[in-house]
């Protein structure tokens, strides 16, 4: 605890707090924000300014490879405890009639942070929320949706590769009319995903999920006229999507022995790297994804971002063409995937890949 | 068609070049000599046979509908069965009705006998330049099919749609904005619904142009304000004919009163809610209100839209009853889970908890694994286990040890004494009922907090697999106990144990659920687990758990799993460091 006021400066707060993240400091990081509330910070930009945006350099520490996953799970775990004590300071106002909102981060996103700070935000804004929690199975919101019966539906997910468990979800809410806003990174940088698992609306973060809702809080938020780039449902185009989705999530474990023998030919028969098994995991979830919503797109900015990325012992740069290499040929009788793949940034025929 | 009947196909397209068209209206201005005769321009066709029944004249419409039929010829090529037998049979009926096969497909033929031609055939005019001839027919009854039939698929759609909305809703709040949104204005300007459900009465209003509906509710003490509502709303058919309903409705609301024409409609609901819908400038007035002016000379198209009314309220109606009826098993259903879900971990001095929980079926948040922690001023209490099977079974078999372990522990807290009067309490409780024998496995004890910083813990287990120790320094070791299972035996002998926790070190407890775990190779096991736990070195207990859970679903990968229940105990690394909240 300090003796002097701290500054209220959401740059210098965030710097402070990252620094108490670091050493696993949760008394002190709770303290730099409540310190700050009580400098008479605005509790909002401590969420969203200071918690969230620490947190999203702790992603990129982990990206750069200076942070472990643990490392930034015990971040994380902080930061909700910093989240729970700056609620209990600055309570939320009573639900003002608005409605209600049910806020459920997509099954198999463990990310629960942002949709947590969501949840705060919309009570802030005057809506009854209920946090359903990360990863939440489609069923459980099925129940969730007959048993409360939400206004609204906010999802929430930073990880393409998640889609196809959106549309699932999706699927629940549309079986009970409940409009459902999607946001986060998950669902595209202007959420042209969000379109193609078939959500009413898509927010880029916590204050401008506020403000479609305050506007409009039936949607749908999408305009009408754009249906966007995915397939109509039932179509030919679109069954077949979905079947080829569905082959590479059967036969992921497969894919991925296959892969790595293929980039490290030492390990055929013999232990993969966990590193190297968990990125070509996400190398297939993320082309399952892509195919889902038919987007190259998708697709290419995961094969990308894996060339910046640096774990040790994970999917190296040079490692990425022979991996594509490997997955089309396992994938022959799946054209689309095939295409994809051939396409993809660094595969070869297609751009030469950037090292770095 | 293709094929069975080949042949006619040359002749009729012959036929239908020749012939096209012979007297469309202004095409023929001029009629050159042997131009077509006053029969050729109907659209009937017309034959006319001699009593033998051979064919004298055939206009082209007659020879376009029978493609084989000739001039001069008996009327039987045309192939024409009942025409054929209508021609010959002079007591035949005077008219007909057939289906003949015509190149086309198949056609539907209706035929009359007309008047027989007179002994003097009447003149034709003298053709002249620039006659035009022009062909008159009556097409009212035409019009008014059509109009009825779209007006009846606009009500069938309406009703459709009616009924996908209200399908599958199944929460009483929404399902009441639905009726009432569905009813603007298709049937009228504004509707209102008032539904009573226990001792909750709920209203829904739209109105035109209004945005969303909006909703209320009131206790039914409310209802004693709104006696002529109440009355409607208890189905006293007299109540639902009240002018001054209006009224009520707005003292209920608190909405301005419609202005003009009201019409209150009883909502059929079997008697699981009592509902009644007002609308507001309705466009169906009602058969009550026009039976002054002789119920013989009622409009179809009111009586439609009676029907439309009637079976739009029963939609309602049964949505209704479904939608309370979900609700009060689903309420059911909450308080059951809510008195079985895992229970929120307490702030323990000296002590860092950490659970994870993920019951097989997801839907129910509830299983047979089960945890329980108990803060106590001296030694804190804690518990985990696995009842056989899965779902509400064996969550309510779980609730049963969990009360039991509750209770004993007050009288005896050595978990080596504990855990037998555990066993007796079990066997005692299924031979006092027909229930076959339930077995559990469990690890049970508690954990004292030392002046250093240490946390001492006792335990005891019964089939349990063993807890795990994962050391400050990232060293994993199995405590070596093991018992019988719990539950199956009287004398059943059970394993117990000391461990001392330093600074940093967790003592973790899991459910079989956790190594049993299957992916799409293999199960996770003992050595993943054991594997998995050194990354979390230096972890709090609260994040060791959620990583673990995390890579066990990531290793499940979507497959179906066995109930998963996770516990830590944790010396907190700096015995400085602030006592853990519970999990918000």
């Amino acid at each position: 605890m300090t003796t002097t006021s701290p500054p209220t400066d959401p740059a210098a707060l965030r710097v402070a707090y990252l620094e108490r993240l670091a050493t696993s400091d949760e008394p002190g990081a709770v303290a730099v924000a409540v310190g700050a509330l009580e400098a008479g910070a605005d509790p909002e930009v401590v969420l969203l300014d200071v918690v969230a945006g620490a947190q999203r350099e702790v992603g990129d520490l982990w990206a750069a490879g200076e942070w472990t996953v643990v490392q930034e799970h015990v971040a994380t775990h902080i930061s909700e405890r910093v989240v729970a004590a700056v609620a209990q300071h600055a309570p939320a106002p009573a639900p003002s009639g608005l409605g209600k909102v049910a806020v459920a981060c997509l099954d198999g996103e463990w990310h629960g942070l942002p949709a947590r700070l969501l949840s705060e935000v919309l009570a802030r804004h005057g809506w009854a929320v209920e946090f359903l929690g990360a990863s939440v199975p489609a069923a459980q919101l099925a129940t969730h949706l007959h048993r409360a019966g939400p206004d609204v539906v906010a999802i929430s997910s930073s990880l393409p590769s998640r889609l196809p468990a959106a549309r699932r979800m999706v699927e629940a809410c549309r079986a009970t009319g409940t409009p459902v806003l999607a946001g986060g990174a998950a669902f595209g940088e202007d959420g042209r995903w969000a379109r193609a698992v078939g959500a009413d609306g898509w927010a880029p973060d916590a204050r401008a999920a506020a403000a479609m809702l305050a506007a409009d809080p039936d949607g749908p938020w999408f305009a009408d006229e754009d249906t966007g780039a995915s397939a109509v449902p039932g179509s030919r185009d679109h069954v077949s999507a979905r079947e080829e989705q569905a082959v590479l999530h059967a036969r992921r474990a497969e894919l991925v022995r296959q892969a790595a023998a293929a980039v490290r030919p030492g390990t055929a028969g013999g232990e993969v790297p966990d590193e190297l098994a968990d990125d070509l995991g996400h190398l297939v979830d993320f082309l399952a994804a892509a195919v889902f919503v038919d987007d190259p797109g998708l697709f290419d900015g995961f094969v990308r971002w894996v060339g910046t990325v640096t774990i040790p012992d994970g999917l190296r740069a040079e490692e990425v063409a022979p991996a594509l290499d490997a997955l089309a040929a396992a994938l022959a009788d799946s054209p689309r995937t095939v295409r994809l793949l051939r396409s993809a940034h660094g595969a070869h025929g297609g751009q030469p890949a950037t090292v770095g | 068609m293709e094929g069975r009947h080949g042949a006619p196909t040359r002749e009729a397209s012959a036929a239908r070049t020749t012939e096209a068209s012979p007297a469309a209206p202004g095409a023929t201005p001029t009629a050159p000599e042997g131009g077509p005769g006053l029969l050729d321009g109907l659209e009937e066709g017309v034959v006319v046979c001699d009593r033998a029944g051979v064919v004298r004249a055939a206009n082209p419409a007659a020879r376009a509908l029978l493609p084989q039929l000739r001039v001069g010829e008996i009327v039987d090529v045309a192939r024409c069965e009942v025409l054929s037998r209508a021609v010959h049979d002079r007591d035949a009926p005077a008219s007909f009705e057939t289906v003949v096969v015509h190149p086309d497909g198949e056609h539907h033929l209706r035929g009359r006998r007309g008047p027989v031609l007179g002994p003097v055939p009447p003149p034709p005019p003298e053709p002249r330049d620039g006659d035009t001839a022009w062909y008159l027919r009556d097409v009212t009854g035409e019009h008014a099919r059509t109009d009825t039939l779209l007006a009846a698929q606009e009500r069938a759609a309406f009703l459709a749609e009616a009924g996908r909305a209200l399908h599958g809703v199944l929460h009483l709040d929404r399902t009441a904005r639905r009726v009432v949104a569905l009813a603007v204005p298709r049937l009228a300007a504004g509707a209102t619904l008032v539904v009573r459900h226990d001792d909750t009465v709920t209203w829904a209003c739209a109105e035109l142009g209004g945005g969303r509906p909006r909703l209320g509710h009131a206790g039914t003490g409310g209802l004693a304000r709104v006696p002529r509502l109440a009355a409607a709303l208890t189905g006293e058919g007299a109540g639902t004919g009240d002018p001054f309903l209006a009224g009520d409705l707005t003292t209920l609301t608190g909405l301005e009163a419609p202005a003009g024409d009201v019409r209150t409609l009883a909502v059929p609901t079997t008697g699981v809610v009592d509902a009644l819908v007002v609308l507001a400038g309705p466009r169906s007035t009602g058969s009550d209100s026009r039976s002054d002016s002789g119920s013989d000379s009622v409009d179809p198209l009111v009586l439609a839209e009676e029907e439309v009314l009637t079976s739009y309220v029963a939609r309602a109606g049964a949505a209704l009853a479904a939608a309370a009826l979900h609700e009060e098993q689903a309420h059911l259903g909450a308080v059951l889970q809510e008195s079985l879900a895992a229970p929120r971990l307490p702030a323990t001095a000296g002590i860092a908890w950490g659970a994870a929980y993920r019951p097989a079926r997801e839907t129910m948040r509830v299983g047979g694994d089960f945890y329980e922690v108990v803060d106590g001023s001296e030694r804190s209490a804690f518990l985990l286990g696995d009842v056989c099977g899965k779902g509400i079974e064996a969550a309510v078999l779980s609730g049963r040890v969990r009360q039991s372990w509750h209770a004993l522990r007050l009288l005896e807290d050595r978990p080596g004494r504990l855990l037998p009067l555990l066993n007796t309490a079990l066997l005692d409780a299924v031979a006092t009922r027909d229930e076959s024998p339930r077995f559990a496995t469990m690890v049970l004890g508690d954990a004292r907090p030392l002046a250093d910083g240490t946390v001492a813990l006792r335990l005891a287990t019964g089939g349990h697999p063993p807890p795990l120790v994962l050391r400050a320094n990232g060293d994993v070791e199995a405590v070596p106990v093991s018992g019988m299972l719990v539950g199956g035996l009287r004398e059943a002998r059970f394993g117990e144990a000391e461990v001392l926790l330093a600074p940093g070190d967790t003592c973790l407890l899991y459910s079989d659920g956790v190594v049993e775990a299957r992916g799409p190779g293999d199960f996770f096991g003992e050595e993943r687990l054991a594997d998995a736990l050194p990354r979390c070195a230096g972890a709090p207990a609260a994040v060791l758990c959620e990583h673990l859970e995390q890579t066990v679903v990531s290793w499940l990968d979507g497959h179906d799993h066995d109930d998963i229940a996770m516990l830590a105990v944790q010396a907190p690394r700096h015995a400085a460091e602030a006592p853990q909240r519970s999990e918000a």
